[in-house]
This record gives C-alpha cells, sequence and structure tokens, in this order.
C-alpha cells in the first residue's frame, strides 16, 4: 500500500491543488483576530514602555540590593513575636470576619440579583450595576474610605473589606443560581410553592458545593488583601510589616512576611482538602 | 362524575408566529386517565403547561376544578396550582437531596410563613411521605442521594413528589421517554394503578401509540395544535393515526417502510 491511499480522495484534489503533498490542517476559514490581538499586545507593550522611560540598565545595577535585603530578611528576630503573633491573629479574624458577613449578604443580595429566582428583570439589572460599580473600585480604596469614616482600627478593615467581597460574592452566586436548571425551578413552582421557599429549598442547597468553592477562593483572597490593608492602616501584619521595614528592622519583618505565607499556604491546602470532600 | 377540567376554545399563539393551539375545547372527569398523543409541535406540551399557567394562553377558558385559570395570580394561583401535581420526562428533581427531601418539597405549596420558607415539615407530612416511598417500593432509598438513583426511580420520586401534593389532577410530560421499556412499563402501571386508588384524574403526554393505548380510558389526538380525535382507545382506527401522524400507521414504528427522511423533517 503506497501513501497515497491512505489519503482521502477530496484532500488529494485539494492538495494537488496547491502543488505540494503535505496535506493542510488548519481550518478552512481561519480566525483573524488572535493575531491581531496579538500584534495589539506587542504594540502596547513598546507604547508602555516608552511612557513610562523605564531605565532597566539603573536597575539591572541595582539588583545586588535585591539579594542583601532578602538576606537581612532571612536573618530573623524573634524579639517581637508576641506582637506578630497577635497582629496575624488579627488579620486572620478580619479575613473571617468579613468572609462571613459577605457571605450571608452575598446570598441575599445574589438572590436578587439572579434573573431566574424573583423573575423581576429590572430588579437584577438594577443590584447588578449597582455591585459592579462597587467591585470596580478596588478594595484598599474603600478601606480608605472607611477609616475616614469609622476611623483607625480593624472595624474599618472589616467594613472596608466587605464591600469588595459582598460585590464579588453577589455576581459568582447570582451566576451558581442562574446555572440552576429552569426546570428544577418549574416542578416545585407548580407546587404552588412561593419564590422565596422554592429557593431556600431547591436553589440553596443545589448551589451549595458552589458557594463553598467560592467562600474558599475569596477567604484567600481576602487574607492576602488584608495583609496589604494593615499597611494603610487598618490594623493586622500589614501594619508590622510596613511599621518594621521603615525602621529598617528587617528580621522582624521577615518573620511577620514568613508567617504570611504560611497562613495563605495553609488556607490554601485547607480548601483544596474541604473542595474534594464536596 | 364532576368535571375537573374544562377547555372552552383554547388558543396559544407564541410571541414568533407560532399557533400553537387553534381553538382546543375538551373536558376532563374525575378518574378518567387520558392520553395526549401527536407528533412533536403539536402542542402537546402547550396544553399541559396551560392548564397550570405555565403558559398563559391567548383565547379561550380553561376552567379547572371550577376556577377560572387565567383569572388567577399570586397566591391564589399558587392555591389553584397545588391541586394539580406534574410529571417530568426529566424528573426535574433537586439532586443534591435526599429522596425524602425531594418527596417533600411536594408539601411546600401547603406551608405558609417561616416553615414554607426554611422547609420545616411537619411529623406527619414526613410520615406520609415515607409511607409514599414503600407504596413505590422505594422504602430502602429515603435516604439516598436523588443523585444516585436509575432513571426508573428518579420518576418514582417524581411520582411521589407529585401525590404528596394531594392533586385532584395529574399532569405527565412525557413521562417515559427517557426510560427502558422495563422501567416505563413500571412507571406507567403505577401511574394507573396510584391515580385510579386515589381518584385523581390523569393527563399523559405520550408518544409511544402502544402504551396509549394500553393505558388510556381517553385518547386525545392533536395534529399542529387541532384536536382531531377525542375517544376511547378502541375507537382509534388507522386512519385517525394517519390523520394525526400525518403518515401511515406502519411508518410510525421504527424500521418502517416509510420514507425516513420526509417523517423526522415533519417531526422536528
Amino acid at each position: 500500500m503506497t501513501d497515497e491511499s491512505v489519503i482521502p480522495s477530496t484532500v488529494r484534489n485539494n492538495s494537488a491543488e496547491k502543488a505540494s503533498n503535505k496535506i493542510p490542517v488548519g481550518c478552512k476559514d481561519k480566525n483573524t483576530f488572535v493575531p491581531r490581538f496579538l500584534t495589539g499586545v506587542v504594540v502596547l507593550t513598546v507604547l508602555s514602555l516608552i511612557y513610562l522611560n523605564i531605565d532597566w540598565l539603573k536597575l539591572l545595577s541595582r539588583v545586588p540590593d535585591v539579594g542583601v535585603v532578602f538576606w537581612d530578611l532571612a536573618h530573623f528576630d524573634f524579639s517581637d513575636m508576641d506582637i506578630i503573633f497577635s497582629s496575624m491573629l488579627e488579620t486572620v479574624s478580619i479575613a473571617v470576619l468579613s468572609l462571613l458577613y459577605s457571605l450571608i449578604l452575598g446570598i441575599a443580595f445574589g438572590m436578587i440579583a439572579a434573573r431566574n429566582i424573583f423573575k423581576i428583570t429590572w430588579l437584577s439589572v438594577l443590584t447588578q450595576s449597582f455591585f459592579t460599580f462597587l467591585r470596580a473600585v478596588p478594595t484598599p480604596v474603600w478601606v480608605l474610605l472607611m477609616l475616614v469614616c469609622l476611623g483607625m482600627g480593624s472595624e474599618a478593615g472589616v467594613a472596608g473589606l466587605c464591600v469588595h467581597t459582598t460585590a464579588f460574592f453577589t455576581k459568582s452566586f447570582a451566576q451558581s443560581f442562574e446555572s440552576i436548571s429552569d426546570e428544577t425551578m418549574e416542578a416545585l413552582e407548580v407546587t404552588g410553592t412561593s419564590r422565596l421557599s422554592i429557593f431556600i429549598n431547591a436553589v440553596l442547597p443545589a448551589a451549595f458545593s458552589q458557594i463553598v468553592a467560592w467562600t474558599g477562593m475569596r477567604l484567600e483572597t481576602n487574607f492576602s488583601e488584608c495583609a496589604i490593608l494593615g499597611m494603610v492602616g487598618a490594623g493586622g501584619i500589614g501594619y508590622v510589616i510596613s511599621r518594621n521595614l521603615q525602621n529598617y528592622n528587617y528580621g522582624s519583618a521577615g518573620i511577620a512576611i514568613l508567617l504570611v505565607f504560611i497562613v495563605a499556604y495553609v488556607i490554601e491546602r485547607l480548601f483544596v482538602h474541604i473542595k474534594k470532600k464536596i | 362524575m364532576d368535571k375537573i377540567l374544562k377547555f372552552e376554545n383554547v388558543s396559544k399563539h407564541y410571541p414568533n408566529g407560532v399557533h400553537a393551539l387553534k381553538n382546543v375545547s375538551f373536558e376532563v372527569n374525575e378518574g378518567e386517565f387520558v392520553s395526549i398523543i401527536g407528533p412533536s409541535g403539536s402542542g402537546k406540551s402547550t396544553i399541559l403547561r396551560s392548564i397550570n399557567k405555565l403558559i398563559p394562553i391567548s383565547d379561550g377558558n380553561i376552567t379547572l376544578d371550577g376556577l377560572l385559570v387565567s383569572q388567577q395570580k399570586g397566591k391564589e394561583l399558587r392555591k389553584l396550582r397545588r391541586k394539580v401535581g406534574m410529571i417530568f420526562q426529566n424528573y426535574n428533581l433537586v439532586y443534591s437531596l435526599s429522596v425524602l427531601q425531594n418527596v417533600l418539597h411536594g408539601r411546600l405549596g401547603y406551608m405558609d410563613g417561616l416553615k414554607g420558607i426554611f422547609g420545616l415539615y411537619s411529623e406527619e407530612d414526613k410520615k406520609e411521605a415515607i409511607n409514599l416511598l414503600n407504596e413505590l417500593g422505594m422504602e430502602q432509598f429515603c435516604y439516598n442521594r436523588a443523585s444516585d438513583l436509575s432513571g426508573g426511580q428518579k420518576q418514582r420520586v417524581g411520582i411521589a413528589r407529585a401525590i404528596m401534593q394531594n392533586p385532584k389532577l395529574l399532569l405527565c410530560d412525557e413521562p417515559i421517554a427517557s426510560l427502558d421499556p422495563s422501567s416505563a412499563k413500571t412507571i406507567m402501571d403505577l401511574l394507573r394503578d396510584m391515580t385510579r386508588k386515589r381518584n385523581i384524574a390523569c393527563i399523559v403526554n405520550l408518544h409511544q401509540l402502544d402504551v396509549a393505548i394500553k393505558y388510556s380510558t381517553r385518547i386525545i389526538g392533536l395534529s399542529k395544535g387541532e384536536v382531531v380525535f377525542d375517544g376511547p382507545p378502541e375507537k382509534l382506527t388507522d386512519d385517525v393515526i394517519e390523520r394525526i401522524y400525518n403518515t401511515s400507521r406502519e411508518n410510525l414504528m421504527i424500521g418502517g417502510a416509510g420514507n425516513d427522511k420526509k417523517d423526522s423533517a415533519d417531526c422536528a
């Protein structure tokens, strides 16, 4: 059997026309969007480089300093352990508390934002647009606003984190609720059940595993954001890190940073484990 | 015998211009077992769904248990809906919940206030649900997840949920279309026996002509949104079948001598 015989006749004709013996593998009408997109990225990168006027050579000469700083950070100073631990506990508490409040608010607003629960389209669109606005403004900005309103301290951290987290949960929960099949909802609708009752008895249990997954993902984000928020004055480990860095207290800062990494890693592993169970 | 349901010159036009129902009139009495047959797109589902106002009709009157369906709204509509149980081709259970919880969903329409919202069922309801599952031969699956059941078992849970409503009328939208022949027979037997025992009127949409003839006390034949036959199964002659399906009876059997291409194009 020759090679020619295994090639379908249509393909053989095609390749004959192109006067080449290679078989084409791409789609007939090629998608031109991807090459155009990539060209756009390259152009934007070049423009950004020109605009920012970054001096890479000067930066390169500073690289050895990075090693020095990390070397200093690695010389752990255990003298401030009590403050570091208590502020770490504060950070975790802020993250957990804001998560819990947002979870409750997110389920309530997600119910309104989902188009299939109450079937009031204007209300869903209004809720979704409002929370899109809240989400567009970054968390540190909300925390700074709350610091102005509520004063320094962890209350502002919880409140500021809640704004963004609730907005995030509203969108993601609404999506989860909308993915519940209309037929299942219909089956309860025809029993004469009210829409709120359908939501709690059918939609919520069906979306439960997705809610847990979103929550786990968000706890990670909240924790890392919380670490940043301390730097703007909302209490917690971030404040300890920034203060120690400013005072060239690299040993204590090093321990705090390591602790942040350990806690973040533990949270991640924990939720990987929980996700497997559901 | 009491009249449960009455269709008077019911028409339905969809916004896309499809006339799903044209001047449909029929009555259903207590305890009847009515099959609606007809090709896909003939309006079978529209008839069932207009009875509990899942689809609003364009013209005519539907009277359910003495009340005009089109006039019911909000709480009154919910009250009317709980008199009508419904069974679906795809079972439409909440698969993350237990079998018992799914059956108890049938009672939610009767529960007011916080009890209804949070699904706090009474002990009596729970007992009734367990008895019902016993009757359906499903007692050992009470506490299993609904997702773990086979198709026939899921449909039995669907039946239990509908019967829990204490309905006067049971609507079945192609209840056996996703089942193997043996499960299909079990489900049809259960539907017939349980509705007969409780004197519930039953309307079943069917694609299987032989099943319709075997189980029904009456058959309604639909073609392009019009009732072309309404009578006992014995009177369903080959002529009538040809009028309903627009093709001869032999062509309805899979592997029949008919022009397959034409048939599927008509029915699709």
